[in-house]
C-alpha cells in the first residue's frame, strides 16, 4: 500500500474553475516524487490539495489508507504530513527560536519539543546562529532553512515543499537541496515541486510531469530527464536542446 | 490539371454570424423601449388636470429618480473600484447647503447654483481623496463614517447655516402647491438621466477599466503601470459631483434643511443597499434597487409605521444579499444566462 | 495647573474603558480581518442588559458584566458562524465582512429602537456623580471604577492571550494566519473564539457604557466611528495600539472639551484619524502598509 495516493483527483479554489483536471499520484514510504510541469499546470495546487488548504471536488486523497480529503489542514498535519509553502509562511515578527517553539504547537510534551529544538538547531548550524533574529529580517535563504528546520521538529512522515528554491542564489539552492537530501536519508518522503527541473528531479526517485492539471508523464527521474519528447514539451525547444547539451 | 478554386464564403456562417445581427436588433429594441419609458416619465406631469393622485406620484417619482441618481454614483466608487464609502451622504448635505447658502445670503436660485454645488463636493472630494485613499486597506471605510460624523457636528454647531434649527429657504412660485413640485421632478429626472449616461461612459472608457482592474486586484493594477490612487481620488470626487447636484435640488425642494435630514446612517445604508441589491458594479443595477428600495421603503411605512423596523429590515435585507446573491439582481441574472436584454446596460 | 492635572486624570480614566472597547474590535481584525462595524451594536446591547438589570432589579452595572461578558461572548459565537464562517473562503472577504457587519449593526439599531424606543438612558447609579474632592482636583467615582474594570479586563484579556494554549494560537494566527495553519492551529476554531472574545469585550464594555454615558438605539454609529478612529490611530490589529491610542486620545479629547465644549470631544478622534492618515497610515503601532 502506498504512503500517499492522490486518486484522479479535481481540484479548485473557491467557486473558481477545476485547477486540477483528475491527478493521480502515488508515492510509497521512504520514496520521492518531484512534480515539475509549465505554469499554471496545478503543481502547487496538488500539494495544498494534498494539505487541506484546496478543496477536493472529486477524487480522493489516501495517506496510509485513510482518506485525508475533506479534513482539515490541522487534521491532515497531526497524521504526519507536512507542508512548507512556496512563501516559506512563517512568524514574521517572531525569532528564530520562537518560530520553531511554535512549530511544536501540536507536539504535547515540552521536553520533547525542546529536544527536538535543539536537534533543530544543531543540524542547522546558519540558524542556531541567529536564533534571536526575528524571521521578517533573515534572507530569503535563511528563511528556507528555517521553514524546513520547522517541518524537520514536526517529524512528518511525508514532507510537501513548494518551490523550495524560488528566489535563491545557485549556491543556497545547492544548500536547500543537500538538506532536503538528510531528510530523505532519514527515511522520510517528500514530495516536492520545483522548477529548476534538474535538481528537483535528481532530488526524487520519480518524476511527475503535469500539464493543464492533468497528468502528462510519469516516470523514474532519470527517464524524464533524459526523454527528449518530455524535454521539448516542457521545457520549450530550444531550452531542451541547451539541458541535452549540459546534461 | 483544373484547380478547384474554393472561394471563402463572404458572410462567415455559423451561430456567430447568427448572432450578430440579432444582437444589434436587441440593442435596438432596448434603445426604442427605454426611449418610450423616457418619453412617459416626461409626460407625467401634464396629467395634472386628470390624475387624483397627481402630488403624490410626483413625490414618488421624484424621490425614484433622486435615489436613481445618487446610487448610480455610488456605484462609481463603490461598484466599479470595489470601494466602499458608508458616508457618501456627505455630499448630499453638502450640496444642499451650498446651495442655499447661496440662495439666502446672495439670492441665486439653487437650480443654477446646483452644478456649482457639485463641483465644491468634488473639491472637497479630491481634498479628502488624497489624504484617505492613499492605503489600500479598510482605513478608507472607517474615515467615510468619520467624515459623515464630522459634518454632522460641524452641520449641527454651523450658526451661519442655521446650525441643528436649520436654515429656511424661500418658497417657489409656481403656481398650485402641487405644480410647485414639477421643476423638481424634471430637475431630478435630468440628473438621474445625466448620471446613469454618465456612469456608462465612465465604465466604458479606458478610466472605468483602470478602475475595474483595481476592485479586481489591485496591486496587479498598480504593477500594469495604473496610478491607482489618482484614479481612485477621481472616482471619489465624480461621484460626489452627482450627489451633490441632487442634494441642492432636493434641499430646495423640501424648503427648510436640518444637518439631520442628510446626514444620518440611515440615508448612507440606502445608497449602499440599492447599489448591492441592484448589482454592484453594473449600470441597471443601481436604478434597479433604487427603484426597488423606493417603492418597498413606502410600503414599509405604511404597513410597520415605525422607522425602526425599516432601519432593521434594511439590514437584514443587506445581510440576505450579500449572503445570498452578492452580484444582486443584475449581476445574478447576468451570470446564469437570464437577464433580459431591456436590464443589460453594460 | 491643576486644572492640567485635572484634565488628564480624566483623560486617562476614560481612555481606559475607551481602550477595553476598542481592544475587542482590534483583535477581531488581526486574528481574521474583519472589521466589525456591529461591535458598537454589540456594546449597546450589553448597555440595554446592564440597564435593564438595574432599573428592574437594581442589580449593579458592574455585577452586570458576568451577565453581559458571557452573554455577548455567545452572540458573538453565533454570529460568525453564521455569517463569517461560511464566507472565508470568499476573495472578497474583507469587504464582505464591512458589508454584512454594517447590515448587522442596522438590525441591532432597528430592533433595539423597536424593542426600547429612542429614550435616552443612563443607569443612575449612586456613584455616577459623586466625585472625591482633592483640594482642587475633582476625581470622579464613576470613572475611577470603571477605569478600574477596564484594567481587570484588559488584564485578564492579556493572561488568556499569553498564558494559555489558545491565546497563543490566537497570537499566533494574528501575525501570520497561514503559518498558523501549517504548524496544526485549527485557525477556524480560534477565529471563532477570537471573535466571540471581541464581542464579549464589547458586552462587558457595555455594562461600562451603561452608567458613564446616556445612550440609546442610534449611539452605536458614533461609538463605532470613535472606535474605529481609534484603531487606526493605534494600529489595525495592535491592542498595545489600542490601549496607548485610547488613552492618548482620551486626554486629547479632555482638553478640547474643556476649551472648546463637550460636543467637540469627539472631533478629536476623527480629526486624529485624518492626521494619522496623512503622516502615518499605518497608526503607531501598525505593521509598515505597502502603499
Amino acid at each position: 500500500m502506498a504512503l500517499l495516493e492522490i486518486d484522479d483527483v479535481r481540484a479548485g479554489y473557491g467557486s473558481g474553475p477545476d485547477i486540477l483536471n483528475g491527478v493521480t499520484i502515488r508515492i510509497d514510504e521512504g520514496r520521492s516524487a518531484c512534480i515539475v510541469g509549465p505554469n499554471g499546470a496545478g503543481k502547487s495546487t496538488t500539494l495544498k490539495a494534498v494539505a487541506g488548504l484546496v478543496k477536493v471536488r472529486s477524487g480522493e486523497i489516501r495517506f496510509d489508507g485513510d482518506r485525508i480529503d475533506g479534513l482539515r489542514p490541522d487534521e491532515i498535519l497531526r497524521r504526519g504530513v507536512c507542508f512548507v509553502p512556496q512563501d516559506r509562511s512563517l512568524f514574521p515578527d517572531m525569532t528564530v527560536r520562537e518560530n520553531l517553539a511554535m512549530a511544536g504547537y501540536s507536539i504535547s510534551s515540552k521536553g520533547e519539543l525542546q529536544r527536538r529544538i535543539d536537534e533543530a538547531l544543531e543540524m542547522f548550524p546558519i540558524l542556531a546562529e541567529r536564533r534571536t533574529q526575528r524571521a521578517r529580517t533573515m534572507s530569503g535563504g535563511q528563511q528556507q532553512m528555517l521553514a524546513l528546520a520547522r517541518a524537520w521538529i514536526l517529524r512528518p512522515r511525508l514532507l510537501l515543499v513548494d518551490e523550495p528554491t524560488m528566489g535563491l542564489a545557485p549556491q543556497v539552492v545547492q544548500e536547500v537541496f543537500a538538506v532536503i537530501q538528510r531528510f530523505r536519508d532519514t527515511g522520510m518522503s517528500v514530495m516536492l515541486v520545483e522548477h529548476n527541473v534538474k535538481e528537483g528531479l535528481g532530488c526524487a526517485d520519480w518524476g511527475y510531469v503535469l500539464d493543464l492539471g492533468r497528468n502528462g508523464f510519469d516516470g523514474p527521474s532519470e527517464s524524464i530527464l533524459a526523454n527528449p519528447s518530455v524535454r521539448e514539451l516542457y521545457l520549450g525547444k530550444s531550452v531542451a536542446r541547451h539541458t541535452e547539451k549540459i546534461l | 490539371m483544373s484547380e478547384k478554386v474554393t472561394e471563402a464564403p463572404a458572410v462567415p456562417a455559423g451561430p456567430v454570424a447568427a448572432a450578430a445581427p440579432a444582437a444589434r436588433e436587441g440593442r435596438d429594441r432596448r434603445k426604442l423601449v427605454l426611449a418610450l419609458v423616457l418619453l412617459v416619465l416626461l409626460c407625467v406631469p401634464l396629467l395634472y388636470p386628470v390624475l387624483v393622485t397627481y402630488s403624490y406620484w410626483l413625490q414618488m417619482l421624484t424621490i425614484a429618480f433622486m435615489w436613481i441618481a445618487m446610487a448610480s454614483s455610488w456605484n462609481i466608487l463603490g461598484g466599479f473600484a470595489g470601494y466602499i464609502s458608508l458616508g457618501h451622504n456627505v455630499f448630499y448635505a453638502v450640496g444642499a447647503y451650498a446651495s442655499a447658502a447661496f440662495f439666502v445670503h446672495v439670492g441665486i436660485s439653487p437650480f443654477i447654483t446646483a452644478p456649482l454645488s457639485g463641483l465644491i463636493c468634488v473639491a472637497l472630494g479630491l481634498g479628502i481623496g488624497l489624504i484617505t485613499l492613499r492605503t489600500r486597506g479598510p482605513a478608507f471605510i472607517i474615515s467615510t463614517i468619520a467624515l459623515m460624523l464630522i459634518a454632522r457636528i460641524l452641520f449641527d454647531r454651523w450658526g451661519w447655516l442655521g446650525g441643528s434649527n436649520g436654515i429656511s429657504l424661500p418658497m417657489l412660485d409656481f403656481g398650485s402647491s402641487s405644480l410647485v413640485k414639477v421643476p423638481f421632478y424634471y430637475g431630478m429626472l435630468l440628473c438621474a438621466v445625466l448620471v446613469v449616461v454618465a456612469s456608462y461612459r465612465i465604465k466604458k472608457s479606458k478610466f472605468g477599466l483602470g478602475l475595474r482592474a483595481i476592485a479586481e486586484d489591485e496591486v496587479k493594477a498598480e504593477v500594469a503601470g495604473i496610478n491607482t490612487r489618482m484614479y481612485k481620488v477621481a472616482a471619489f470626487a465624480i461621484s460626489g459631483f452627482f450627489i451633490g447636484v441632487v442634494g441642492a435640488l432636493w434641499g430646495y425642494s423640501l424648503f427648510y434643511l436640518r444637518p439631520e435630514a442628510f446626514l444620518t446612517l440611515a440615508v448612507a445604508a440606502d445608497m449602499v443597499l440599492m447599489a448591492i441589491i441592484g448589482g454592484r458594479g453594473t449600470i441597471a443595477g443601481p436604478v434597479i434597487g433604487a427603484v426597488l428600495i423606493v417603492a418597498f421603503n413606502e410600503v414599509a411605512v405604511s404597513q410597520l409605521g415605525s422607522s425602526e423596523a425599516n432601519i432593521a429590515v434594511t439590514g437584514g435585507l443587506l445581510i440576505l444579499v450579500l449572503m445570498a446573491f452578492p452580484l444582486g439582481i443584475v449581476g445574478t441574472l447576468r451570470e446564469r444566462g437570464r437577464l433580459p436584454r431591456i436590464l443589460d446596460w453594460d | 495647573m491643576s486644572q492640567i492635572v485635572q484634565l488628564t486624570i480624566l483623560g486617562i480614566l476614560l481612555g481606559g474603558v475607551y481602550a477595553v472597547m476598542a481592544t475587542g474590535l482590534t483583535m477581531v481584525y488581526g486574528v481574521m480581518g474583519i472589521i466589525n462595524l456591529a461591535h458598537a451594536g454589540f456594546m449597546v446591547i450589553g448597555a440595554y442588559i446592564s440597564f435593564e438589570m438595574f432599573s428592574r432589579w437594581g442589580v449593579d452595572p458592574f455585577v452586570s458584566i458576568l451577565v453581559t461578558g458571557p452573554a455577548l461572548f455567545v452572540i458573538g459565537v453565533v454570529t460568525y458562524r453564521l455569517l463569517f464562517a461560511p464566507i472565508t473562503e470568499n476573495p472578497r472577504f474583507g469587504e464582505m465582512t464591512v458589508l454584512v457587519s454594517f447590515g448587522l449593526a442596522l438590525v441591532i439599531e432597528g430592533l433595539l429602537g423597536a424593542g426600547f424606543t429612542n429614550i435616552y438612558h443612563r443607569s443612575d447609579v449612586s456613584y455616577g456623580t459623586a466625585t472625591w474632592d482633592l483640594g482642587a482636583i475633582f476625581i470622579p467615582q464613576g470613572q475611577v471604577y470603571g477605569f478600574a474594570a477596564s484594567l481587570v479586563m484588559l488584564g485578564l484579556l492579556w493572561a488568556f492571550l499569553y498564558l494559555t494554549k489558545t491565546g497563543y494560537a490566537i497570537r499566533a494566527t494574528m501575525q501570520n494566519r497561514s503559518a498558523a495553519q501549517i504548524v496544526g492551529v485549527n485557525v477556524d476554531r480560534v477565529s471563532t473564539i477570537a471573535f466571540g472574545i471581541g464581542v464579549g469585550t464589547a458586552g462587558a464594555a457595555g455594562s461600562l457604557l451603561s452608567y458613564l454615558f446616556t445612550f440609546f438605539p442610534g449611539a452605536h454609529w458614533q461609538w463605532i466611528a470613535l472606535l474605529l478612529s481609534l484603531i487606526v490611530v493605534g494600529g489595525l490589529g495592535s491592542m498595545g495600539g489600542a490601549l496607548v491610542g485610547g488613552i492618548g486620545l482620551a486626554i486629547v479629547a479632555a482638553y478640547v472639551t474643556d476649551i472648546f465644549g463637550p460636543t467637540w470631544s469627539q472631533m478629536t478622534f476623527y480629526v486624529a484619524l485624518f492626521i494619522v492618515l496623512l503622516v502615518r497610515p499605518q497608526g503607531l503601532f501598525g505593521k509598515p502598509l505597502p502603499a
